[in-house]
């Protein structure tokens, strides 16, 4: 199975879509933590920021050079920023060496990140910080600030957990997502080759059901009942035609046999034997169709009664040449053969000499005076039989059509035929589990494919 | 006159095969069962034994079998509603010579019970070759001519010669001829037999010929000399 047939799933879009609200609820919650904690911290900074800048301006102006000291003194791990600054700007004591070009002097807390350090080379890079600047009541300049590398420390911490945990939801739930579409996937795939075979026209074919009973299980289980009903009411029917054609056969016969006596008895021709002559005729006709009709039930019920052997296809084809060279001639028209191979197949022989007769039968039929008929018998994966005509083809919203039963195409006009012969080549092909395909003809007519090997029934290639 | 016995238990079917048998000059007589059949068969002396395979005591096939086990040696036909191919084989395996689908064309009948009289007053006789008339085939160099004059046949031809001369003189069905020739049992329909026969017809019978071959109205072929 491709991506692309995981990705079509419905579990697998679930999965991705359960893993993307995840994603957008993590972030959205380490997001609020962080602004709330950042947000608590630079309060707390901006608060001492503030009572620290409230006490020098309340001390003496004499000693706050002397106090400036001793807080630094006591900053072991040296977050604090301090700076005093003469009404000129001169640097007077503090770690701060001179008054930060940003930094407005208007008493409130601001972010700064331009300023230089008394004991560090100046194209050092500094910690960010907050700071504050005063000017205080004697005139001077006063700038008191905090390192916050922390803040950013935090930010960074949650930033990584942020990608690494999306990291891992976004391989997580692709994960799961394959993991979990698996099963529905094989299910989706049994169910569709179920259908597959129902489509070919095995009609006894049942979707698989699990024990589980879930949602596809519900589907399973009605159109298995779906399933059923069409067969058995196609059963009925088809038992219903084939028991009319197994009751009218015997009067039929009937009718013909007297019609016979009479025609055997009124001697020498006369206009009135002319007239029992076309009698028999159209009896003959419409037994020949009951015949045919009953012949279908017949191969599509002996399954195990058929005598399979290995059979060259390239033999066969040259008897129903020999049948039907004659008649093609007649009508001034060629029947082709070409076989390549000798076509070595396992099947009933009786049942495909029929089968093919039946196609050549209409290849023949359906081909213009002066046309071929063609026989290609070639390797393509197995033996294929290709038998053309160049007649007015089968329009490809009818190719269905033709292979049901008393179906005749609209140009076939008055061509003769109990319009079963395709009905018995279907009935025949499927007796084998070979497959026959209906294509247009590149000169125009119609182009009839048996794959002459049994074969699974792979996914067709979409 | 030969004599000829019917198995056949339903009526209506008997009373067709013996009316069509004795319009052919047979005499006939009707057994309804296996029972009554078997005991008249052992009676004796009848040409050729028709059995419906389906009767109401006894399967046909059992009726064929006991008739050959008692070395009774009539041409049987067997005639039989079931036309499929294994019943067939099955019904020819138990010692009936020919196969006849219900329900079937009286004339068709009557032709096969025809050619079993025939090829039964011929078993025995290795035959190199067949002469009607002025047409004699030459079954090993599988030529044929007419009058001394050579005619060239295909093999699809000279096998459908063979099936007439092998049986002259009697009504053969389009049925039969695709049969005996192609070895298939089913209908292959339209008039491609009788085409088969037109061509033959041609190189056999050319203008100025006393013709050999027939059309029976409504049957089939016949090859016979006009007399």
């Amino acid at each position: 199975m491709r991506i692309a047939e995981y990705w079509r799933t419905t579990t697998f879009r679930l999965v991705l879509l359960y893993g993307a609200v995840f994603l957008a609820a993590v972030v959205s919650l380490l997001g609020l933590i962080y602004w709330r904690t950042a947000g608590y911290m630079t309060g707390q900074i901006d608060l001492i920021i503030r009572s620290e800048t409230r006490q020098f301006a309340a001390g003496s102006p004499e000693k706050l050079p002397e106090v400036l000291d001793t807080y630094q003194a006591r900053d072991a791990r040296h977050v604090n920023l301090y700076g005093l600054y003469s009404r000129d700007g001169r640097w007077i004591n503090g770690n701060v060496t001179q008054l930060p070009p940003s930094l407005a002097v208007d008493g409130q807390v601001h972010p700064l990140d331009d300023y230089r350090l008394l004991k560090a080379p100046a194209d050092d890079l500094v910690p960010p910080a907050r700071a504050m600047a005063v000017i205080l009541p004697w005139g001077e300049t006063l700038v008191v600030g905090r390192d916050v590398t922390q803040l950013f420390a935090i930010r960074r911490i949650i930033l990584y957990a942020l990608l690494e945990g999306g990291i891992a939801i976004t391989l997580l739930g692709l994960g799961l997502g394959f993991a979990l579409s698996l099963r529905p996937l094989r299910r989706a795939q049994a169910i569709r080759l179920a259908c597959e075979r129902v489509v070919a026209g095995q009609l006894d074919t049942r979707l698989p059901v699990t024990r589980r009973r879930d949602e596809l299980d519900y589907i399973a289980v009605t159109v298995n009942t779906m399933l059923e009903k069409i067969e058995r009411l196609l059963t009925e029917v088809k038992s219903v035609c084939d028991n009319i054609a197994h009751d009218l056969r015997t009067p039929m016969t009937r009718l013909r046999a007297r019609l016979y006596r009479l025609q055997q008895e009124s001697g020498k021709a006369g206009r009135k034997t002319v007239k029992i002559d076309e009698l028999i005729e159209d009896t003959d006709a419409v037994l020949r169709r009951f015949k045919a009709l009953l012949r279908i039930s017949e191969i599509e019920h002996g399954l195990r009664h058929q005598a399979f052997d290995r059979v060259r296809v390239r033999d066969i084809l040259t008897q129903v040449v020999e049948l039907y060279a004659p008649l093609a001639e007649d009508q001034g028209k060629h029947l082709v053969l070409k076989a390549d191979i000798a076509g070595e197949i396992v099947a009933d022989p009786e049942l495909m000499f029929e089968a093919i007769s039946n196609l050549v039968d209409n290849a023949v039929k359906f081909s213009p005076p002066g046309g071929t008929a063609t026989l290609s018998l070639f390797e393509e994966g197995g033996p294929c039989l290709d038998i053309t005509d160049q007649g007015p083809g089968i329009a490809e919203s009818e190719r269905a059509a033709v292979l049901q039963p008393f179906y005749r195409g609209e140009q076939a006009g008055h061509t003769e035929g109990s319009g079963l012969g395709l009905s018995i080549v279907s009935a025949i092909v499927r007796l084998h589990g070979f497959k026959m395909r209906l294509e247009g003809a590149p000169a125009g007519g119609t182009c009839v494919r048996l794959l002459l090997y049994s074969q699974a029934f792979a996914p067709k290639a979409a | 006159m030969p004599k000829i016995l019917t198995i056949e238990d339903d009526a209506a079917t008997a009373r067709e095969i013996v009316t069509e048998l004795q319009a052919h000059g047979f005499e006939v007589d009707w057994a309804a069962d296996g029972k009554e059949g078997l005991a008249k068969a052992i009676a004796g002396g009848y040409d050729l034994i028709t059995v419906d395979r389906m009767l109401p005591d006894t399967d046909g096939l059992a009726v064929v079998g006991a008739l050959r086990g008692m070395r009774i040696e009539s041409p049987i036909l067997m005639i039989s509603a079931l036309s499929d191919v294994d019943e067939r084989v099955r019904g020819l395996r138990a010692g009936g010579d020919d196969y006849l689908t219900k329900p079937f064309a009286p004339e068709e009948m009557a032709a096969r019970v025809e050619v079993l009289l025939r090829r039964r007053s011929q078993a025995g006789a290795e035959v190199r070759s067949l002469q009607v008339a002025d047409l004699n085939l030459d079954l090993i160099a599988r030529s044929a001519r007419r009058g001394g004059k050579d005619i060239e046949l295909l093999p699809t031809e000279f096998k459908i010669l063979e099936v007439l001369m092998r049986n002259p003189g009697q009504v053969l069905t389009r049925t039969m001829i695709f049969e005996a020739v192609w070895h298939y049992h089913f209908d292959p329909g339209t008039n491609l037999i009788d085409v088969h026969l037109g061509r033959l017809r041609k190189k056999i019978d050319p203008p100025g010929t006393p013709p050999l071959i027939h059309t029976v109205r409504g049957s089939g072929y016949m090859l016979r000399e006009n007399r």
